[in-house]
């Protein structure tokens, strides 16, 4: 079972719309209604309430207002569907039965500012502890007004707080690093990219040695008439067939021990 | 004994029927099939990244990339070399490339020309997923989307292989999204098989109810742009077809503003 964040940016409101119906005829046949529970973190344990129930294939958007009486302002909500309720507290992340895996069991996950929107079809997952992140992301769009941001967007099965460093470089100059930024874990961790002397034809390469994330890429003009949204592939996608996980592990090898070591 | 007939119950969905087919001669390099779009509205851009030198480091001068283009019905019908630099971004405009005779929507794969030994050594094949971009009607942005499909090979005497499996039975895949009223669709589908799809794409109602379908025999390596414009609320998409997985790339025009995600 996965979960649905409701993602925040600069500029824009995060909105989450949840579908309960599964993406094929073939893996999850059931047609019951479920639960759509809330989740987050508070005072260092998972706190769960249920919004409502959703009918076999409806589908039902939910935006930051309609959470914020539960969720604090600096914590990340996590919808979910499943069978029953969650537990009101639980030392460690609820989790549910159900899902799909071709596809996973999706939500549209947006940002919308005052004059347009942007999404993609996501889902979110608890990452192994303590986990790693190597990504090389081509999205910065540059021009009069253009913003670009990275959302760091993690999950782990304990609510215990803690923070790692997210570093960026130009993977021509890996000697020298051009940004530096805290993120947090159960969070969506807003990183300003612009600033850092990456042009368009530099390729950033994004680590995090100890905290696993979605890096997802915002670009936005000042007014936000214009929004693109966008992540980044895991290493590991790079390749097809074959020990491709081993792959994964070799290149995040390879470029932990250049980054920083001229 | 219910676990049991579940189990075989799945096997007829997964038996024999992968999502993608290894490639038959080792290390070919392979490629989504992306949709590029060309005409006085849209433009097309691909981010091209040395990805042998991600791998195998900067000592890969002379490399390229060959580029090869299909139109809708899936001919072939140019191919560019692109010389690539480790450790640099290249935004390729495409546009300027396809010129304008060979329709408004096809798609293009990209074969890097080197595989890694490192690579090699455990049985893989490099796969090009990269990043796309479209622009909409001259916008100061463009919208990013990932490749997801790992849908053709590159043999060494230059063939190409398509490598998508086919289903025994026909499936759905039901598009999780709900679609706006206010927007315009157009749903890209590829064919990475080599057997001709009928491919039929339904727009159900809220409670179910088929609203409208269309029906769509679509030639290996071919694709096509299924136009929507919904006349109810919470309406969605069905694709019914043999087809593994016949998931759609998802354009949505509000206005003057464009976005575009995989299904």
């Amino acid at each position: 079972m996965s979960f649905y964040p409701v993602l925040a940016a600069p500029g824009c409101i995060g909105q989450t719309t949840l579908y309960n119906f599964p993406p094929n005829n073939w893996e999850d046949t059931r047609k019951e209604s479920r639960c759509v529970n809330l989740t987050w973190v508070q005072d260092r344990v998972w706190c769960s309430v249920t919004l409502g129930e959703l009918a076999f294939g409806a589908m039902q958007a939910y935006a930051r207002s309609d959470v914020v009486a539960y969720v604090p302002e600096d914590a990340l909500p996590l919808l979910s569907l499943a069978s029953s309720s969650f537990p009101e507290r639980s030392e460690t992340l609820p989790m549910g039965t159900h899902g799909t895996h071709m596809p996973n069991w999706r939500a549209t996950l947006s940002l919308v500012s005052p004059l347009a929107s942007t999404c993609y079809q996501g889902e979110l997952d608890p990452f192994p502890v303590p986990g790693s992140l190597l990504t090389f992301a081509p999205f910065m769009q540059f021009g009069p007004g253009v913003e670009n941001y990275m959302l760091f967007l993690n999950l782990e099965k304990s609510a215990q707080a803690r923070t790692s460093t997210v570093e960026i470089y130009d993977s021509a100059v890996p000697g020298r690093r051009r940004g530096s930024f805290e993120v947090r874990n159960n969070a969506v961790s807003v990183v300003s990219l612009d600033g850092m002397g990456i042009g368009p034809e530099n390729l950033p390469v994004t680590i995090c040695k100890d905290m696993s994330g979605i890096p997802l890429y915002l670009s936005k003009t000042a007014d936000g008439a214009c929004l693109s949204l966008e992540h980044t592939h895991p290493p590991a996608s790079y390749v097809i067939h074959g020990k491709r996980w081993d792959a994964q592990k070799f290149l995040k090898k390879e470029w932990f021990a250049k980054l920083g070591q001229a | 004994m219910k676990r049991h007939i579940e189990r075989l119950r799945r096997a007829t969905w997964t038996y024999k029927q992968p999502l993608t087919r290894v490639p038959a001669i080792a290390g070919a390099p392979v490629s989504d099939l992306f949709v590029w779009r060309n005409s006085e509205e849209w433009e097309t851009f691909f981010e091209l990244t040395d990805l042998p030198a991600l791998f195998a480091g900067p000592d890969s001068a002379g490399r390229n990339v060959a580029i090869v283009f299909f139109d809708a019905a899936g001919y072939s019908f140019s191919e560019k070399t692109v010389e690539i630099t480790p450790g640099r971004r290249n935004t390729l405009a495409l546009s300027a490339i396809i010129g304008n005779v060979h329709g408004a929507a096809g798609t293009f794969s990209v074969f890097h020309t080197h595989t890694p030994q490192s690579l090699r050594a455990l049985g893989s094949h490099l796969a090009e997923r990269g990043y796309v971009s479209y622009r909409y009607r001259g916008a100061p942005l463009r919208a990013y989307v990932h490749g997801n499909l790992d849908a053709i090979a590159r043999l060494p005497d230059q063939s190409l292989q398509l490598l998508g499996g086919q289903s025994f039975r026909l499936r759905e895949y039901h598009l999780q999204h709900s679609l706006d009223m206010q927007c315009c669709y157009e749903l890209g589908i590829v064919n990475p098989t080599s057997k001709k799809q009928r491919i039929v794409c339904r727009t159900l109602s809220a409670n179910g109810n088929t609203l409208g379908s269309h029906v769509l025999d679509l030639a290996p390596c071919g694709s096509h742009l299924f136009k929507v414009a919904p006349k109810r609320v919470q309406q969605r998409i069905v694709m019914r077809s043999r087809l593994i997985m016949a998931r759609p790339l998802v354009f949505r025009v509000q206005n003057q503003t464009m976005d575009v995600f995989h299904g």
